[in-house]
Formats: structure tokens, C-alpha cells, sequence
């Protein structure tokens, strides 16, 4: 019921931005002329998505799921030389995580010495490949849904914001282009009840997380931009010092308990994402491999056992834009769960995706996607996926964002 | 499937030292020209200044104002491709990538010259490409060399 509430609310928003039409960003003169603008940008999607044989991210999409919503209000302005403040407000929903509870998504305040240095605190989307920070803002990119095995749109929580400063810059290398790098350290919050806490949970057997302590974390991203226009090379690492949570298992989870305990689990995680893009002319060339080494220590009254895993991903992909209103573009992307790489079905996922963009106006996307997908290693969901095979299935998204 | 860093990184830069070899940064803008408000103190940008501007990686003038960009959209995107390195959808796209993920402000928009002109006149910092056939009034041309 308060979902339909909200969902309501969302479409009619969504309405009067459409009725306003063609509306451009808002500048508001705060106290009085003297004060610099409020720049103020924002954004809702929509989206449909259903999958012929396998409930998928986390939604019943063998009947068709409408829980896909994003929506961001962002303002920012520039208070004195060479600082600029900025903040937005999001909420999505994604299966059962979000549930469209607003949240500040980042609000951070920087200073720019010159081109090469400047520094930023606050809560910062955090830089890692050409997607992560703008993950889940659908305008800003061809396709409805980014490779799962790099971008796990469910782990939005985990992956997106972080509590801490960085340092940026652009430092230029003569007739070698220019390298950009991001270098940021600082906490990652994860609730209980977010994506992460469901894929945990969908191993537990009943059981499930019930907090998630402050993650410190740190990382970089560097990017080369080469001589050649619109070619870039990238590489984001991070480290996350502790991935530690509390938990609960049910009667007879192995090893059998006799009842309910409480369990605690210390991780670490590393990861590494190399990135590869191209721009020439109306084609966009995109390549991107990704893999982390996630350790866990995990105590109970029978003792601490130590569990390691190492998934790997990687895609490729190509957009054209014919023309202003229509792109077209499509990627191939494989994902494993565990090194060393197996072929098992229920350990892989292997996807194919088409992908139309369609920009009827400035302020409006409609986007239609197809994927043929095979394997079955990012559904997560046992309880909705009880029998799995290894035969391909089909998952059709359809997607519309108005923006001003 | 192993990969070896090492020779994938080799590949890469002598792939891009082959495109590289083939690429002169000479900057002709098509049918436009560069406009900024009178407070800014620059009389020319060099091609690398100026794309700098239009790809984000200086984003204040010597002075510490913010730079403002303002566009006009298909009225200059072959200009705005030679300055930026994009066609008129990547580049709104870079920019609304730093917007929605806290790292800029998108470019400012005008529906035609003489209301571009006029923006650029009344906003300190402001930078745009303009119609080399617009008539500028209060505004500073730049040269580009």
C-alpha cells in the first residue's frame, strides 16, 4: 500500500514535469542578488523489467516488475574563489532493496588550488571505473542496465558513497595527454537492510545480518588521457579494511546449532577495475575488467573458520548515435564467481545486451533493452530461483527518465 | 583466463602511440568563435586551454572565478566538437556524469545566439561558443591560437 503510495507520487511528479516541458536547470538568487546562484539539477526514473525464466534482482520479473525507480535533486554553488559546495537528496528501489527512502546521497564541499590539486570532503560519490559513481543515474548513459558483474546495481549501499575526503587533479604530461586521479579514503555505511544485506542473507538459510559496522576503506582512481582525442585508459583500485558484520542463523545451520546464535564476521576486500574508452565520432567504445579478492574470518561458538573468494568480471561494448534522438549500442559481458574461472552454470553469468536510446526531448529518455543471458551466477535469489538449469533466458527493460 | 598486466599495458601504449602518430592538435572551429564576459582577463586561450575548459580539468580562471559554461545546442556542435573532443551528446553526457555524481555543474543552455550573447554579457565567468555570424555586444572574443 505505501508503496503504491509512493509510486503514485513518483508518476505524478514525473507528470508535472512533463506537462512543464521543456525545463531547463533552475537558478535561484539566495539572500538577495549578492549571493551567488543555486545551481539545481534533477532527475526520476522509471522502469520495467521481465525476465522469461528467473526472478531477478531481487523483483518477481517472471511476471513483470515495476520495482526499478531512481530519482535524484541535486543543488550546488559556488559560496567563494575557487570553492563550490554541492548536495543531493536520492531514493530508488531496486527488489527489496531501497524501497524509495529518501537519503543524502552526497553532499561535499571542495577546494581547487589549480589544475592539479584540489580536495573534496564530505560524502563523495566515490570514482572507480566509468560508471560507478553515476551507476544508477539512467540519463547518463546508453544502456538501462550496466554489466552486473562490474556494477551490481543491488549493491548501490556498499558501492556508491563513502564518509571521508579526496584529493583530485588533472596533471598534464606534455605531448603523453594528461592523467587525471581521484585518491580518496574515508567510511563506506551499509544498513541492514540494503542489497549487500540480501545477498548475505540469501546464504544464511533464515538468518540474516543485522548490522553492519563502519567499513573504513580507501582507493584511487587514475585516468590517462592519451594525446589521441577521446581515448582513455583507466585504473581504479580499493581497499576496504574492514567488511565486518553481526548476524544470525537458524536451528541446525551447519555446523548444526541447537539453536539461534549470533555469529560475527571480520572481511577485507581488494579490488581492481581497468577501464578502456573510446570516443570517435558518434561511436562510443567501451571495455572494462574488474575482479576483487574478498577475505572473511568468521567467528562462532564452534570456533573461526576463514573463507576467500575471487570473482572476476569483464564486458565490452560499442554505442552509435544515428542521430539526436536515437543510440543504439549493445556490450557482452561475462561474470565469475570464484577464481580459478569454472564454467559451472549457477557459479557464471554470461550476457548479451541491445540496447535504443531514444531522446524525443532534451528533458526526456525512453530506453528499450534486450539481454540473452546464460548462467544463473548473479541471481543470488534462491528462495524466488529454487530450480535452476543450464539453459540460456531472455530479460526485456524498458526505461524513461525526464530530466531538467 | 589469466591476464598478463604487464603485456596488455605494453600493447596498449603502442597502440596509442600509432593513433597518437597520427593526430596534430590544430584547432579550427567551424563557423564559430570563443566569447567570454568582460571580467575575464584572458585575451586568448591556446587549443589545449580551451579543450581543458570544455573536458572539465580547469574549472576557474586565473582570478578563482568559476568558469560558466554556456552552450547552444546543434547550432554549434561541430565547433563544440573540436574544442571538446565530443559531439553534442557525449559532451552533455560527460557533463551530467560530474553533475549527478557531485564533480560539476552542468554547462548552462541557450535556445539561440542573441539570448547566448546575452547571458554571457550578464554572467562573470561565462565562456561559450558562439555563430561567427552573431552580433556580440558585451561581450570579449577570444582568440584561439
Amino acid at each position: 500500500m505505501k508503496k503504491n503510495l509512493v509510486r503514485r507520487s513518483l508518476l505524478l511528479a514525473s507528470s508535472v514535469v512533463l506537462t512543464v516541458g521543456r525545463l531547463e536547470a533552475v537558478d535561484l538568487h539566495v539572500f538577495g542578488t549578492n549571493m551567488p546562484p543555486l545551481d539545481f539539477h534533477g532527475f526520476i526514473s522509471q522502469g520495467f523489467l521481465a525476465t522469461t525464466k528467473y526472478n531477478y534482482l531481487g523483483s518477481d520479473t517472471k511476471d513483470g516488475s515495476f520495482q526499478f525507480t531512481e530519482a535524484g535533486l541535486n543543488a550546488s554553488m559556488n559560496p567563494f574563489p575557487r570553492t563550490r559546495i554541492t548536495a543531493q537528496g536520492f531514493l530508488y528501489d531496486m527488489g527489496d532493496a531501497g524501497e524509495y527512502t529518501p537519503f543524502l546521497d552526497f553532499a561535499s564541499i571542495e577546494y581547487t588550488f589549480n589544475d592539479y590539486i584540489g580536495l573534496r570532503g564530505g560524502r563523495i560519490r566515490r570514482p572507480q571505473g566509468i560508471y560507478n559513481d553515476i551507476q544508477d543515474v539512467d540519463l547518463a548513459r546508453t544502456y538501462v542496465l550496466l554489466p552486473q558483474g562490474v556494477y551490481e546495481s543491488r549493491f548501490r549501499d556498499f558501492s556508491t558513497s563513502l564518509d571521508g575526503g579526496e584529493v583530485f587533479g588533472n596533471i598534464p604530461l606534455s605531448r603523453a595527454g594528461a592523467l587525471s586521479y581521484e585518491a580518496y579514503a574515508g567510511y563506506i555505511s551499509v544498513g541492514s537492510d540494503s542489497g549487500v544485506a540480501d545477498d548475505i542473507n540469501n546464504s544464511l538459510h533464515g538468518g540474516n545480518v543485522t548490522s553492519f559496522d563502519p567499513m573504513p576503506a580507501a582507493g584511487s582512481q587514475l585516468w590517462w588521457n592519451t594525446p589521441v582525442d577521446g581515448l582513455r585508459f583507466g585504473a581504479a583500485f580499493l581497499y576496504v579494511f574492514n567488511f565486518d558484520y553481526n548476524f544470525t542463523v537458524p536451528t541446525g545451520f551447519p555446523p548444526p546449532y541447537p539453536s539461534s546464535v549470533r555469529l560475527r564476521a571480520d572481511g577485507r576486500i581488494t579490488s581492481q577495475l581497468y577501464s578502456a574508452e573510446y570516443l570517435w565520432n558518434n561511436w562510443t567504445f567501451q571495455a572494462e575488467y574488474y575482479n576483487d579478492q574478498f577475505s572473511q574470518d568468521t567467528t562462532s561458538p564452534a570456533g573461526t573458520t576463514h573463507s576467500f573468494s575471487y570473482p572476476q568480471a569483464w564486458y565490452g561494448g560499442a554505442a552509435y548515435r544515428f542521430n539526436k534522438w536515437l543510440e543504439v549500442g549493445g556490450y557482452y559481458t561475462e561474470f565469475y564467481e570464484d577464481a580459478p574461472v569454472t564454467a559451472a552454470s549457477d557459479a557464471s553469468q554470461k550476457d548479451a545486451a541491445l540496447s535504443f536510446r531514444f531522446d524525443p526531448k532534451p528533458w526526456w529518455v525512453i530506453k528499450l533493452e534486450g539481454h540473452y543471458i546464460r548462467g544463473t551466477g548473479l541471481l543470488d535469489d534462491n528462495a524466488n530461483n529454487p530450480v535452476r538449469s543450464d539453459d540460456g533466458w531472455f530479460m526485456i527493460l524498458v526505461k524513461t527518465t525526464v530530466s531538467f | 583466463m589469466k591476464l598478463n598486466l604487464k603485456s596488455f599495458w605494453l600493447k596498449i601504449g603502442l597502440l596509442t602511440a600509432l593513433l597518437a602518430a597520427g593526430s596534430v592538435r590544430a584547432l579550427a572551429l567551424d563557423g564559430a568563435v570563443v566569447i567570454v564576459n568582460p571580467s575575464v582577463t584572458a585575451d586568448s586561450l591556446s587549443a589545449d586551454e580551451l579543450k581543458n575548459i570544455y573536458t572539465a580539468r580547469t574549472r576557474y580562471w586565473d582570478d578563482g572565478r568559476a568558469i560558466i559554461i554556456v552552450v547552444l545546442p546543434d547550432k554549434t556542435d561541430a565547433a563544440l566538437q573540436q574544442a571538446s573532443g565530443m559531439d553534442g551528446s557525449q559532451f552533455k553526457t560527460f557533463w551530467q556524469r560530474l553533475a549527478f555524481s557531485g564533480r560539476g555543474s552542468e554547462p548552462e543552455k541557450a535556445d539561440d545566439a542573441a539570448a547566448l550573447v546575452a547571458f554571457v554579457a550578464a554572467t562573470k565567468g561565462a565562456i561559450a561558443l558562439v555563430p561567427a555570424d552573431a552580433v556580440l555586444t558585451g561581450v570579449k572574443k577570444i582568440e584561439i591560437k
